[in-house]
């Protein structure tokens, strides 16, 4: 679906502060949607924590710099951090190349997969919060 | 909103406050400078790889890990830094990055305004006077606030700054020395030697204080309480350690350091088949500067590099692939064991 010059794929799972989710078999993996990496500009810096770090959805677990601004990485659902795209360790601007694909963050195995209902999946949800978050950062 | 007007403090202290107050989310605005001087990489950095350690160490020059964007840096008393806390969720906070630093930046423009220096934002957070900064930012999110840093400086200590930096020889030293130099300028130098001593810490951080409560709203001056004083001894247990120092940060290929938004100076070290290649070279806003370029390999014609030099030399970054591919066919040229590839691995940025 793309919402004023913003891609955010209608099959993949939305956390509200603008990271993707997107089921594979058992695991999820997760990354920056476009609206955040746009709102970001170059990405200098991800932090990879270490495998097997425990998630608790809604908090922090991880860092992301860009423009000398350090960002917070929010945990979409509980469980535990399996991998991270250590591609990004020494090449970070591949999430503003490819925020969906190449530029994948994190895989998560979760603790209950049921709590991806929690996210934003609906089209019409997606559409609405995007339009509200585009309203909010205009406003500045 | 609280301020605390500290003037002096002991080096820690400079760093735990923001910190302390950020995790215990009281908004606030922190005014000092440390009373010795330090060095200050950021939160993403590798402190083996940026800083020479053994020089500080043997200088008693400390080293700190922030929680806060940016590079390193060389931090004393002639620089009076301030420390914004705000919420993330106040509403005076901008959402979008640029349009939060362009407007906090504001009050730091007024007060180098009133002392009579032409200072002017810079996206994304640089303040300069002409092509020259003047003071440095950055921000971070830290507990549930935002936290906005930066620094008026009075003066600057460039030999310093240049020989904590861990840079692989003196020649490159002496040219991120002259970089910085030419590109960071000072209270100091802009009002001349008499007009700068004028101006000292507490008269400029009341001006600061009365700039930023304008945008705040007021500033009630409080003082160190014991939940601060408790709190930053807590993260003293975790920031003042070898663990959080020399936690694994940002692996970057070469030497690279960031002069101010828009100008890095690089030197690259790539062992080719056909030999060692090295070079120095500057990117500003984009472009290869300043392109110096040696090692230990044959090249037919011999003047082939100082051509290949002069065609990468103020080539935008986004198209040296090409230039170098096209350098290549269009020239007679015949360097055995060294590709465009090769180039590459020296040049990417």
């Amino acid at each position: 679906m793309k919402i004023k010059g913003y891609n955010l794929p209608e099959d993949l799972y939305y956390e509200k502060n603008h990271y993707w989710v997107r089921k594979e078999g058992d695991i999820l993996v997760m990354g920056m949607d476009d609206f955040a990496q746009q709102m970001a500009g170059d990405i200098v810096f991800v932090q990879i924590p270490f495998s097997g770090k425990k998630m608790k959805a809604g908090k922090k677990f991880a860092q992301v710099e860009s423009g000398k601004w350090l960002g917070k990485v929010y945990a979409p659902v509980n469980g535990k951090l399996i991998e991270g795209n250590e591609e990004l360790e020494t090449d970070p601007a591949i999430i503003n190349q490819d925020c969906y694909e190449k530029g994948w963050m994190y895989k998560i195995e979760p603790s209950d997969l049921n709590e991806l209902n929690n996210l934003i999946h609906d089209p019409a949800d997606i559409e609405k919060w995007l339009l509200e978050d585009i309203e909010k950062y205009k406003q500045d | 909103m609280e301020l605390y007007n500290l003037g002096k403090v002991p080096w820690e202290d400079s760093q735990l406050m923001y910190h302390a107050l950020a995790q215990l989310g009281r908004e606030s605005l922190c005014l000092l400078s440390p009373s010795t001087p330090y060095v200050c990489i950021g939160f993403h950095q590798d402190v083996d790889q940026e800083v020479d350690l053994n020089f500080c160490r043997a200088n008693d020059i400390p080293v700190f890990r922030r929680e806060v964007g940016g590079g390193a840096v060389f931090l004393d008393g002639n620089q009076l830094f301030f420390q914004l806390i705000l919420k993330e969720n106040n509403p005076i906070a901008p959402k979008r990055i640029d349009a939060f630093y362009k407007k906090f930046l504001q009050p730091v423009i007024n007060v180098h305004h009133r002392i009579g220096i032409p200072a002017k934002y810079k996206p994304v957070n640089d303040l300069v006077v002409k092509h020259r900064k003047i003071s440095g930012t950055g921000a971070g999110e830290i507990g549930d606030c935002i936290v906005f840093v930066g620094n008026l400086i009075i003066d600057f200590d460039y030999d310093t700054m240049s020989r904590v930096l861990k840079i692989p020889d003196e020649k490159f030293r002496d040219k991120v020395r002259k970089t910085i130099k030419e590109n960071l300028t000072t209270i100091r130098q802009e009002l001349g030697e008499e007009k700068y001593r004028q101006w000292d810490e507490p008269t400029l951080n009341q001006m600061i204080a009365e700039a930023f409560d304008k945008l705040s709203g007021p500033l009630k001056p409080s003082y160190k309480d014991q939940e601060i004083v408790t709190k930053m001894k807590e993260l003293e247990a975790s920031m003042l350690n070898d663990a959080w120092l020399f936690q694994k940060g940002k692996r970057v290929a070469g030497r690279v350091v960031k002069v101010r938004s828009g100008l890095e100076v690089v030197q690259r070290i790539h062992k080719a088949p056909g030999g060692l290649i090295r070079a120095e070279f500057a990117v500003e806003n984009g472009k290869y500067k300043d392109v110096n370029i040696s090692g230990d390999f044959f090249c037919f014609p011999k003047d082939s590099v100082d051509r290949l030099a002069t065609v990468i030399e103020d080539c935008p970054a986004d198209n040296v692939s090409s230039a170098i591919k096209d350098f290549y066919q269009t020239n007679k040229i015949d360097i055995p064991g060294i590709t465009p590839g090769d180039w590459m691995q020296v040049f990417k940025i």
